[in-house]
């Protein structure tokens, strides 16, 4: 018999993931992934997991899962009151549920997103060598199209003989998920494009994350940066890159980012202050730093090196 | 042989740098960064991960733990200086015939195309499958090919009010540029026609670059030729290209 988990009520928005679906950015189709990477990938070393095991992504809540096996399983990201049989459980912790057991997420105390990870990792099939879910690309999940968890999906892992330890990350690694977001920024090469004065309504300014936003970009909402009058012909763009169309209003593109675009860009966000981004609700107040290319890629290579990847 | 281009480098993001050959477009740069791709990915595939390229520029993503930009960018150059110029008419660009029935339901916005070029739609059609045009870059989503050489007469602007959904295979105007919509989804270009062609093809092989195993029937640098077809020829099109891949 098949083991696994049952989604009784999928919620606001769940969805397999993996790292992501690289090498086919040349064909057009986007890496996807978790949106807060960090968390998934805490929630794969506390089982000892392989980083790339798939994982849940529990989008603002409201998700219901029946195991059908038993299993640790791990619970990071946003705290989104879960319950697991009627009991309230704070996230960042490995547990061991039993056949018949429910695990169930309400609505965010704080964060935006969880993540929910299995001994041995959930067993999707890859489509083009992952997992991700991207509906716009119709890839991915676990159908391989790009669905979304819906209700009665059954998603196998497997059954573990004996309990395992019990793990929970320490209070001091844990991210801030609630306070005021200040996100890196590494100027980019065409920031001499954009005038000193738009620069200084960048740095100045206090932006919102619209709700308009989703997993291919998040659309801030503030006081209007004059963009460059360049006809630039597209190109491939990279995770964090702050694009500015023409209203001003900047966007800062995701894991599911379209490979190019043609907006002029002031430049990338550092990936940890995406996945920082990736657990703050609509409406959250956001300001913009910048930072240095080295500073950038010393952070990103303690936080590569820490989870082994 | 045209003169080898040289390559300027900026700083993209934490580990991508872009590499561009000037700000316009030639015919046959495209295959140029084709193939310098490939060389790329042979030469330094252990320190560069993916490489994208579009128009006149290729994004290419690296690890910044095993190399530094100073040397990456070195050895990118040697590459960029070790691949030939392609002449024009490269006997190795595909061209792939794509039949087209245009206008009627298939076709809303021919009249419109039309009528803002000063043309009557049998013009439209035959202007728009007179000449080849050129793969300038892959992407937005999967297998949409950003296709150069519009005829200028027909340049039209995109809808004021794109549609909440473009059915595949729908073929497009905007600006200067045409395009066939692999997959349906939202779009404001202006539709004239529909094609029976299979941009993307997930479960092909990507090590092929061409041919029915291939994932994208045509690859950045190729060339792409509308033919037009008769509504029953589609239908009947339409019904072997379903019972391929169902």
């Amino acid at each position: 018999m098949t083991t696994g988990m049952l989604v009784i009520k999928p919620g606001i928005h769940a969805t397999v993931q993996d790292q992501g679906r690289f090498g086919y950015q040349h064909l057009g189709v986007t890496p996807g992934g978790p949106g807060d990477a960090m968390a998934a990938n805490w929630a794969n070393r506390l089982l000892d997991n392989a980083a790339n095991c798939a994982v849940l992504e529990i989008t603002a809540g409201g998700t219901e899962l029946e195991c059908q096996t038993q299993t640790m399983v791990a619970v990071t990201g946003g705290d989104l009151n879960l319950t697991i049989n009627g009991r309230p459980q704070v996230p960042w912790r490995s547990f061991w549920v039993k056949q018949g057991d429910t695990l169930k997420f309400g609505y965010p105390r704080y964060g935006f997103r969880a993540y929910v990870a299995v001994q041995g990792g959930f067993q999707v099939a890859h489509t083009l060598g992952s997992c991700a879910t991207v509906t716009r690309n119709g890839l991915g999940g676990l159908d391989g199209k790009g669905s979304s968890l819906k209700p009665a999906d059954f998603i196998p892992c497997k059954a573990m003989a004996q309990e395992g330890i019990q793990r929970q990350i320490p209070e001091s690694y844990l991210p801030d998920l609630d306070s005021a977001l200040t996100l890196h920024v590494i100027p980019g090469y065409q920031q001499h494009d954009f005038t000193k004065a738009a620069w200084q309504i960048f740095w100045d300014g206090e932006y919102e994350l619209s709700a308009a936003s989703d997993s291919m970009g998040a659309r801030m909402k503030g006081p209007a940066i004059a963009t460059p009058k360049v006809n630039l012909l597209s190109e491939a763009v990279c995770y964090g890159a702050i694009q500015v169309p023409g209203d001003g209003q900047p966007i800062i593109l995701l894991q599911q980012r379209q490979t190019l675009g043609g907006y002029p860009k002031l430049g990338s966000i550092l990936p940890l202050s995406g996945y920082a981004l990736a657990q703050r609700p609509p409406g959250t107040k956001v300001r913009f730093r910048p930072m240095g290319l080295a500073t950038a890629q010393q952070q990103m290579r303690r936080y590569l090196r820490f989870f082994g990847l | 042989m045209s003169k080898q281009p040289l390559p300027e480098f900026s700083t993209a993001g934490i580990d991508a740098v872009l590499m561009t050959f000037g700000d316009t477009m030639s015919a046959t740069l495209p295959l140029y960064l084709a193939h310098l791709r490939q060389t790329i990915l042979q030469q330094l595939g252990g320190i560069v991960a993916e490489v994208v390229p579009a128009y006149t520029s290729l994004l290419v993503y690296y690890d910044a733990r095993t190399v530094r930009l100073y040397d990456l960018e070195q050895a990118l150059e040697k590459a960029a200086a070790s691949v030939a110029y392609p002449a024009l008419a490269s006997a190795e660009q595909i061209v792939l015939d794509v039949p087209v029935c245009y206008g009627g339901h298939f076709g809303p916005d021919l009249e419109r195309v039309a009528e803002h070029s000063g043309l009557t739609t049998t013009e439209v059609i035959q202007l728009h499958q007179q000449d080849d045009y050129l793969v300038a870059a892959l992407g937005f989503s999967p297998g949409f090919a950003y296709l150069s050489g519009l005829n200028e007469r027909l340049i039209t602007p995109r809808l004021d009010t794109p549609r909440k959904t473009v059915p595949a295979g729908s073929v497009g105007i905007a600006g200067a540029q045409t395009a066939v919509y692999p997959t349906s989804g939202p779009g404001g270009w202006n539709l004239i026609g529909r094609a029976v062609t299979t941009w993307f093809n997930a479960q092909g092989n990507p090590a092929m670059a061409h041919g029915p195993e291939a994932m994208t029937p045509v690859q950045v640098g190729d060339r792409v030729r509308f033919v037009a077809i008769s509504e029953a020829d589609y239908l009947a099109l339409y019904a072997t290209t379903q019972g391929e891949h169902s």
